[in-house]
Parts: structure tokens; sequence; C-alpha cells
């Protein structure tokens, strides 16, 4: 009797969050489903799934409004950001993670405290600065702007994470005499490899994901990133919902690749700030 | 290494990191900071005192702006109990509930440009939303939902949540796997009931998520609602959804007003000192 209650209260349970679930994928369907529809079908059917498979939403994407391009732009924007980000990261992390020097912990809650400062009060000044040296519409700006506001929180995630590496290992290469970069090559980095390829899987998932950044920076339609490509080109075509659709589809892949594949890194990841 | 030696090594690690925030971060802050005293296109600057703050306060714009992001804000305690009870569901980890905890997360992934855009196709007058109301004999309830401001702002907060849903669920979740198993057992062979364990055990030994949570989703719904806006309502009609970090870019690059937009800025900073300054006295008082 209470096993049998148990059980239809744990049924019941699996109902409430499988209908939570549609809820949440729903969304992702119909954006697939739309975006192999031609636009009349998408009108007169706009929840029935399409009914051939028709790619010329696609097509038109890749052809038209030089797709490739878009994904190269970002993917070489997120590369550059990615990598700037960590050279100027790691070291910093190490060092308030494992040395001591005075005013070590002063330096620290500076470095945590710019993490608070919103975005927008240094937007336009960097805006103009950026236009002074000749900077704007070119990739430089977005990189720099995109790498040095991600190093403070870089920076959060990689010291509480790098605190909790052994000390008798870094003792060890110490005594031996190690140069400090080549600690940093042979132990630092290896060891702390998980934080920097959970930290940098936020970082890139943000970049990739950005509006306002590369929407401000740059103007030629040739060196947009995906996401302001889809928010500004495509959006004049706005009455066309399955080519909208369709960019808007192409724009997620990525992450969501990202997403199946590192999975456990962003729960870990996550939760770093929570329980801290 | 001797000790002279980590101290330098110490140093020169952190120095690109400072020296580059200072130039990008720092002097822009300083530089917002006193342009807002200024009217000021971009190119010359003029000196106006308080003027701008007058503005701001005057014309009318600010009761408007407070009250979108106050819409915004009230609507934080709901995703808030909305994750809290899908993140207790889950911990009874009935079956497929691994899979169920990755579909919650799927949304939070995305641009807020791919989620906004997304909903204002769904919501359009011919939409998913109409169609289906229809369907199921709803007719008479179908709304042209992108052209009155209440359903504009629900759809901008029903996107909010759904984008925030995975990241709640994940944050109590492991909260909720930290609370010790002996704690449990011993409640459970003293008689206490489910509800009971919930409101002693459960939610107590979650008030720092909570926290956390309601923290990171408060200071969102003031710096982070810009591509949301900019996707589904543009901030209109009128300013009519504007929050004030849209509205800083509207000033600063579509009317070129940079003086009047470095003044909103500086408002908008001091609102998110405030609540950090909140979180960090709540903080002490919980470690206590």
């Amino acid at each position: 009797m209470k096993t049998a209650s148990i059980r239809s209260i744990r049924f019941i349970i699996f109902i409430a969050l499988a209908i939570i679930a549609i809820l949440a994928l729903y969304p992702l369907i119909y954006m697939a489903f739309s975006s192999m529809k031609p636009t009349l079908e998408y009108i007169k059917h706009p929840m029935a799934p399409p009914q051939t498979w028709y790619f010329d939403n696609f097509q038109a994407l890749i052809y038209r409004f030089s797709l490739v391009r878009l994904f190269g732009n970002t993917i070489l924007y997120v590369g550059l950001s990615m990598v700037a980000c960590l050279l100027i990261s790691i070291p910093a992390a190490y060092s308030f993670a494992k040395l001591k020097y005075r005013f070590r912990n002063e330096f620290y809650v500076v470095m945590i405290a710019t993490m608070t400062i919103p975005g927008v009060t240094f937007i336009i000044p960097n805006y103009l600065l950026m236009s002074k040296i000749g900077w704007t519409d070119h990739i430089v700006s977005v990189v720099v702007i995109w790498a040095v506001s991600a190093v403070p929180s870089t920076v959060f995630l990689l010291t509480s994470l790098m605190r909790g590496m052994p000390d008798e290992v870094l003792e060890a290469i110490k005594m031996d005499g190690a140069k400090y970069y080549q600690a940093m090559t042979k132990i630092i980095l290896p060891m702390s490899l998980p934080g920097v390829v959970t930290v940098s899987i936020f970082n890139a998932t943000n970049w990739w994901n950005d509006l306002l950044t590369p929407l401000i920076y740059l103007q030629s339609d040739n060196l947009k990133t995906v996401t302001v490509a889809v928010a500004t080109v495509l959006n004049r075509f706005s009455s066309d919902y399955p080519l909208l659709l369709s960019g808007l589809l192409l724009a997620s892949l990525p992450p969501i690749a990202i997403y199946i594949i590192f999975q456990g890194y962003i729960r870990k990841g996550l939760v770093v700030g929570a329980v801290k | 290494m001797s000790l002279k030696q980590e101290r330098w090594v110490g140093l020169l690690s952190l120095l690109p990191a400072f020296v580059l925030l200072a130039i990008f971060v720092g002097y822009p802050m300083f530089n917002t900071f006193f342009h807002s005293f200024t009217k000021w296109d971009g190119v010359t600057s003029v000196f106006v005192g308080w003027d701008n703050f007058r503005n701001i306060l005057s014309n009318g714009d600010l009761p408007l702006m407070l009250r979108n992001n106050l819409i915004f804000l009230i609507s934080v305690p709901g995703i808030l109990l909305i994750s809290l009870t899908v993140s207790v569901l889950l911990h009874e980890e009935v079956k497929g509930w691994r899979f169920f905890r990755s579909v919650y997360y799927l949304p939070a992934i995305l641009s807020s440009v791919v989620i906004g855009f997304l909903a204002k196709s769904m919501f359009t007058n011919r939409g998913v939303v109409n169609t289906l109301l229809e369907k199921v004999g709803l007719g008479h309830f179908t709304v042209d939902w992108l052209n009155t401001v209440p359903t504009e702002f629900m759809i901008l907060i029903l996107c909010f949540y759904w984008q925030t849903l995975g990241q709640g669920t994940l944050i109590f979740l492991s909260g909720l796997s930290s609370i010790s198993n002996e704690l449990f057992d011993a409640a459970k062979i003293d008689g206490t009931s489910w509800r009971q364990r919930l409101f002693y055990i459960v939610i107590p030994s979650l008030y720092p998520a909570i926290f956390y949570f309601t923290i990171v989703n408060v200071i969102y719904v003031f710096v982070g609602l810009f591509g949301l806006v900019y996707s589904i309502t543009g901030g209109g009609p009128g300013y009519e959804t504007t929050p004030i970090d849209y509205m800083i870019y509207i000033q600063a690059f579509k009317s070129g007003n940079m003086g009047y937009a470095s003044a909103l800025s500086v408002f908008l900073f001091f609102i998110v000192m405030f609540i950090t300054w909140i979180q960090l006295k709540i903080s002490k008082r919980l470690e206590q």
C-alpha cells in the first residue's frame, strides 16, 4: 500500500518534469521545423511539422548572406579573445592563488570588485577611444574589449580552482630550481586544465552570443558576427520568418554543440560562485 | 625561489591584467563620471554641472525606466520559486531526471537574440501561440501580443524565465546534493513528514544558494536585458518597455546625447553598487 502510493507520487513527479521539459524544448523544435518550410507553408501551418525536406532557407543564408564568412569571423574573434584572455588571466590567477607577497589580498579585492561594474558604464568612452585610434570597424576592438572585460571573472574562477592544487608538487619544483615559465608550462598549466576548459567554455559561449559589443564596434556587414548579423541584417527581412528562424537555428548550433560536449564542465563551473 | 623573487614574480604576473583593466575599465569609468557633468556629442563637451542629472529627474523618463526595471525586478521571485520547485522535484531522482536536467539548461546556452526573436515569431498575430489558442477552442483569447504594453512585458519576462530556469535548477540541485544523508535519515527515523523535512532541513540549507541566485538575477535585470529588449520590443512603443541599460544605448548611440547617457550610466552604476553592498551585508550575516 505504502509503496504503491510512493510509486504514484513518483509517477506524478515524472509527468510534471516531462511537461516542463516539453515547454522548454518546444520553441527549439518549432525553430527547427520552421526553418525547413517555405514562407507560404509557414503562414498556413505554423505548428505542423514541415511537409517536405526544404533547404532553400539555408541556401539563401549561405549564398545571399555569406554565412560562411560570418561564421569564420565569429570563430576568429572568439578564438583570439580566448587566447588573449587566458594569457592575461592564468599568470594572475596563479599569482593570487599560490605566491606570497604583500598586498596580495588587496590586489585580489580590487580585481574582484571590477567584476561588479556594469559594462555599460564604460562602453561610451571605450567606443570613443577606439574610434580615436582607428580601431572601430576593425576586429581588434571587439577582441580587446571581449578579452579584457572577461579577465576579472576568469581570474576569479581560476584562482578559486588553483587554490586546491597541492602545495607539495609546487614546492618540489621550486626546490629543483625550475624557472617560472618551466613550472608554468610543465606543472601549473596541465594541473589547472579542467578549470581553464570550464572558464573558456563560459567565455566562448558568452562571446558567441554577445550582441552589444560587436553591434557597437563593427559597422561593416562583412565584419559582423553571426549573432549581430541575425539581429540586424536578417531582421531587415523580418516578414520572412522562416528565413529569420533558419538564421537563429544556425547561430544556435555552435553553443548547443558546446553544451552537449561539455555539459559536465558547465555544471561544475556554474556552481563555483554559488558554493564558494 | 627566494621570497624576494617570489614577490617580483607575483607582482609581474598581475601587471598585464591590471594595466589593461586600467585602460579599458578604470579610465573609461572616470571618463564617464566626468562627462556626466557635460553636454557631449562625442567630439566636443561643454561643462553643464548637474544639468544632466536634473534632466533625468525632471523629464519624466526616469519614473518610466524605473517602472520598467521594477517590473522585471518583481518577476525575479517567480523564477526563484519555479526553479526551487523544479529542483526539489528533480532531486527525487525519478526516471530520466538527468535528461530533464540537461533539457532545462539548454535554453540558457542560447543568445538572448535567439531567444528574443524566437519568442517574437511565436507571438505574432498569425503565429503559433494564437493558432494553438484557436485550435483548442480559446479563440477569443487571441491577442495582438506584440502591440500592447502588458503582453510585451509578459513575453519579455517569459523569455527571461526560459533563459534562467536551467541556471536556477543547477544551482539549487548542487545545494540539495550537499545536504548530508545522515541528517535526512535521522529526521526520517524521528518520524518527520516530507513537508517538515522540506521546511526545516531542505530550504534552510539552501539559503546561500537562494541568496546567490537572487543577487545574480537582480543585477541581471538591471544590466543584462539589452539583448531581449533589442530583439523583442526595441524598447517601444515610445519608451514603454525601455529599461535603463537600453536607454543608455539609445541615448548614446542613436541620439548622440553622450553626456546624458553618461549621467544615466553613473545612475545605473550606483544602483548596482547598492545591490552589491546589500549582498555583502547579507552574506556576512549568513556566514555567522
